[in-house]
């Protein structure tokens, strides 16, 4: 088992507060008496990313022309976000593909600079590339390994002690206890590219987290694997979480992941923050109705149910309905004037589903942005 | 808190390629006998040329012979410790493994130049050592003194250090320009010059061209400086081109570091 | 026939650009290609200052200095970079399934791939190639006559196909061991060394030299070297053309033995 006091660094280990206590979403609590205690792991201001790629052309004769000189045009792959993460929240980063999720960790952990704005996590500006900083991060990413591919795990985590300049004893308990909470001991020895997707992942986080980062970004650490191995992760993460009380930022696009781990989520399209929130929270502001569950006492179901909503689906004697958030109080009310009623129940929308309209409509305001910036002449 | 130690990850590298190496036995094997051979060859070239000519550019051929098996000390060295690095990252930076490297809390120069040894490319050290041993007796004249077993070895580290800097360089452009295939190319060209007694370049052309690569480019003086100073008798006019040479390595290196950290900040990873 | 020469027609445009997207590396690669020439001219001459005669087994220095450039314009013809091991690493990943399923020959694929390849090439590099030539244009004896010339053009495209088939039915070899890399090695330095690419093959002392008569190699880069040097001339130039056509043919041959034969093993395995 973990131990939080195991740590080598006093000052994460005696925090004083619950770990993921945001003021916004317990309005009712003395928050400024926490604000003193908590300080923000990660701070983002006006944080900006541009992208110049080049356009290849199409055809022989402009391939040869290419050869001389080529086109390009700037991708806005994060365009100004502000964000703040206290230490020891779990954070979701959700987001339509090519939102700038990928691009927003890979600020924060250094690798690229932006073209603009501010950041800072754990009072360090990632991109300086300090070794205080870096020591004290981890960055995952579910599409790339770090590992040796043609060594056994355990070389590269050796490698990782020496580079991070962990101590015998200490490396070896933490790597136990990994080892051990993903259970994959017996791999160790196995070279990395004869594992399969999950154990190399279970191996990858264990090598990020043999130096006991106090930061870690994962970045869709669930990417490819079945039910079970997603799971497992899960359950690693949410333990691990709440032993340490470490700061996370999680990218995903599975809505288990999400639901299971985080209570707050971010939500970037286009490079934006368009929600920033519990996950809750995504249902009240994003779905614009609810559905309602009717199980009827009567023999015959009324036939004229379209008038109260949107039938979403009839297996007698119960009835789903689709209706308008607004008008939920006033369908309820005259249905149960109307009909005999022997249960009701009122639901949201799935998550996955309002997520979807979501992106989908976000998508849809960008393309109709596009549209008419490249209607108004340009000069 | 503490500085990484530089030698204990170096030595977990070359460890871990020993591993590696020894897991495709085969190819290893094949990558030492093909690199030894192809020194082999070119010592059948200069065997070939001697039989018409007495010297060139009054290296004679045991003196000349010196001279190769101090390109082989250098080559394999450079080829051993750092030429699969500098391979290795344009293909870093076109895969974005590079943010992996960017990510640890190490130099991320060392760590990019010394990841992997090519341990197969060290036979060529010890053909090198057994055609020195069969040359240096052979020069006529020689006297072995301690300045050689100083000096030469000396020598040979610090026109590693110069190579090293240019290919380092070199590879940091693949950061720029994304991609570099012709990489390899551009460094066998460019260190081609380097493989021939400077005396050789005279005339019209050959004195610029000897000057632009001593003193802007300084690829002149990787081999020639330790092979004169083993081949030659040590005379005091090899001391200007010595002392040169200790301060062209000082300044290739802090050069180099310049180039690798420009490009550096130019880093845009790859997508996804 | 029409839509069959279309798609000879794609693959052959779709080979240009594919080759055409890396600028930087060919402009790169092109220009460095020259720089060996260079030391070579030097060494050469320090060769000759300290030899007493003017010219060894029959050259100048001025002949060796025009013999390397022709050396690089038939090694420009008859280098195959990539193409052997291209077709073993097909082999190893089962990319080669796709000739055994659509209706393309392999071997006529790789040869419109190779075409492409060495036009662009040649496209890029007929401006360095030229300026060099005119730069160095006082090494050479000056120009041949019109029958030698066109035996030299007819020995470059000769070392094209030579190079090609030779180095595609090395490559065929992978159907058998798969791993290649060793044999291909050994044939690079072959080629290297006794292609007479390293230096004119006429210095090799007797035994040497009656091997390399026995071997293909001297035809991918010293035969039309020498023979636009009129090193070769008469009875010997039609004898040395011959050989080098019966050369071509044998490899055509073995190639597309190989091939037939790889692939019948290859289904045979169920691979
Ligand atoms: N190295 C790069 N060069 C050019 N464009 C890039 C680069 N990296 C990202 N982009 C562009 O920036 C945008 C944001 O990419 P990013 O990888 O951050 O998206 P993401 O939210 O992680 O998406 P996904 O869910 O698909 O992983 C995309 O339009 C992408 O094409
Ligand atoms: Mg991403």
């Amino acid at each position: 088992m973990i131990k939080a006091g195991a740590k080598a660094r006093g000052q994460q280990s005696s925090k004083p507060c619950p770990s993921t206590f945001r003021p916004d979403l317990y309005p009712d609590a003395h928050w400024s008496a926490y604000n003193l205690l908590i300080m923000s792991a990660i701070k983002i201001r006006g944080l900006k990313k541009s992208y110049r790629v080049y356009r290849k052309k199409e055809g022989l004769l402009a391939s040869i022309t290419g050869l001389f000189q080529r086109d390009y045009r700037e991708v806005d792959a994060v365009k100004g976000i502000d964000l703040d993460v206290e230490q020891g929240e779990f954070v979701a980063f959700l987001g339509p593909n090519g939102a700038g999720k990928t691009t927003t960790l890979k600020l924060l952990s250094g690798v690229i600079s932006p073209t603009g704005g501010a950041a800072s996590v754990l009072g360090h500006t990632p991109w300086l590339r300090e070794n205080e900083y870096r020591r004290r991060f981890a960055l995952v990413m579910g599409q790339k390994n770090q590992l040796w591919w043609d060594l056994p795990a355990q070389e590269s985590f050796r490698l990782h002690q020496k580079i991070y300049r962990i101590d015998s004893s200490e490396f070896q308990r933490t790597r136990d206890e990994l080892v051990d909470l993903l259970e994959v001991g017996q791999l160790l020895g196995q070279p990395v590219r004869e594992l399969s997707l999950g154990e190399r992942m279970k191996m990858e986080l264990t090598a990020a987290l043999l130096h006991s980062p106090d930061v870690l970004f994962l970045d869709e650490p669930t990417i490819g694997l079945d039910v079970i191995a997603q799971h497992n992760i899960q359950k690693f993460l949410k333990h691990y979480q709440a032993m340490r009380k470490i700061t996370i930022l999680l990218t995903s696009h599975y809505m288990k992941d999400v639901a299971a781990l985080c209570r707050r989520v971010v939500i970037i399209a286009h490079g934006e923050i368009v929600y920033d929130g519990s996950l809750a929270g995504i249902v009240d502001r994003f779905s614009s109705h609810k559905v309602l569950t009717l199980h009827f006492a009567e023999e015959r179901m009324p036939s004229d149910l379209a008038r109260y909503g949107e039938v979403l689906e009839i297996v007698e004697p119960k009835a789903k309905l689709r209706v308008d958030r607004s008008s939920i109080a006033k369908v309820l009310s005259s249905v149960l004037a109307n009909h005999a009623v022997e249960d009701v129940s009122v639901e949201d929308p799935p998550l996955e589903e309002v997520i979807a309209d979501m992106f989908a409509l976000t998508a849809k305001n960008q393309a109709d942005k596009v549209a008419a910036e490249s209607l108004t002449p340009s000069p | 808190m503490h500085h990484p130690s530089y030698l204990g990850v170096f030595l977990t590298f070359a460890r871990n390629s020993l591993i590696r190496d020894m897991t495709f036995r085969a190819n290893f094997l094949i990558e030492g006998i093909s690199s030894v051979s192809w020194m082999i060859m070119n010592l059948g070239f200069y065997t070939l040329v001697y039989r018409f000519t007495p010297s060139i550019a009054d290296w004679d051929k045991y003196e000349f012979f010196v001279f190769i098996s101090t390109t082989m000390f250098v080559n394999s060295l450079v080829q051993a410790f750092f030429m699969p690095n500098a391979q290795e990252l344009s293909e870093l930076v076109r895969t974005g493994g590079l943010d992996f490297a960017l990510l640890k809390p190490i130099d991320t120069q060392f760590l990019v130049s010394l990841q992997r040894v090519n341990w197969a490319s060290l036979g060529n050290f010890f053909v090198a050592l057994l055609l020195l041993a069969y040359a240096v007796p052979r020069i006529e004249g020689f006297e072995l003194s301690p300045w050689h077993f100083l000096l030469y070895p000396l020598y040979i580290v610090l026109g590693v250090f110069i190579l090293y800097s240019v290919m380092i360089a070199l590879a940091a452009t693949s950061i720029w320009l994304g991609r570099n295939q012709s990489l390899y190319d551009f460094w066998f060209y460019i260190t081609n010059f380097s493989r021939y007694p400077m005396e050789i370049y005279e005339g019209t052309w050959g004195t610029p061209l000897r000057q632009l690569f001593t003193f802007v480019v300084p690829i002149l003086v990787v081999i020639n400086v330790p092979a004169r100073i083993m081949a030659k008798p040590l005379v005091s006019d090899q001391v200007f081109l010595a002392s040169f040479a200790m301060l062209a390595t000082a300044i290739s290196l802090l050069g180099s570091r310049w180039v690798f950290k420009q490009a550096l900040l130019s880093y845009r990873s790859a997508s996804s | 026939m029409v839509a069959r020469a279309l798609t000879w027609w794609t693959i052959l445009k779709i080979s240009l650009e594919e080759r055409l997207v890396y600028r930087g590396d060919f402009a790169l690669g092109t220009l460095m290609r020259f720089l060996p020439i260079v030391t070579q001219i030097f060494l050469w001459t320090a060769v000759f200052a300290a030899s007493e005669s003017g010219t060894i087994v029959g050259y100048s220095r001025n002949d060796i200095v025009a013999y390397y450039l022709l050396t690089m314009l038939a090694r420009a013809f008859s280098s195959m970079p990539g193409l052997a091991s291209g077709i073993a690493r097909q082999v190893r990943d089962g990319e080669i399934k796709k000739f055994l399923i659509q209706p393309i020959d392999l071997i006529s694929y790789l040869l419109l791939a190779r075409i492409a390849h060495k036009l662009v090439y040649y496209l890029v590099a007929a401006g360095p190639f030229a300026l060099v030539y005119y730069l160095c244009r006082s090494y050479f004896p000056g120009w041949p006559a019109t029958d030698v010339f066109a035996a030299f053009l007819l020995s470059l495209v000769l070392s094209f196909m030579l190079g090609f088939f030779l180095e595609a039915s090395m490559g065929m070899i992978a159907f058998w061991f798969l791993e290649v890399t060793s044999l291909l090695f050994v044939y690079m330095l072959f080629t290297f060394f006794f292609s007479g690419h390293m230096f004119p093959l006429d210095m090799l002392p007797d035994f040497w030299l009656t091997l390399v008569d026995y071997m293909p190699f001297k035809y991918l880069a010293y035969f039309p070297a020498a023979v636009f040097l009129g090193k070769i001339e008469g009875e010997a130039l039609y004898q040395g053309l011959l050989i080098q056509t019966a050369w071509v043919v044998f490899f055509i041959v073995s190639c597309r033995l190989l091939m037939q034969a790889g692939f019948n093993r290859y289904s045979g395995f169920g691979g």
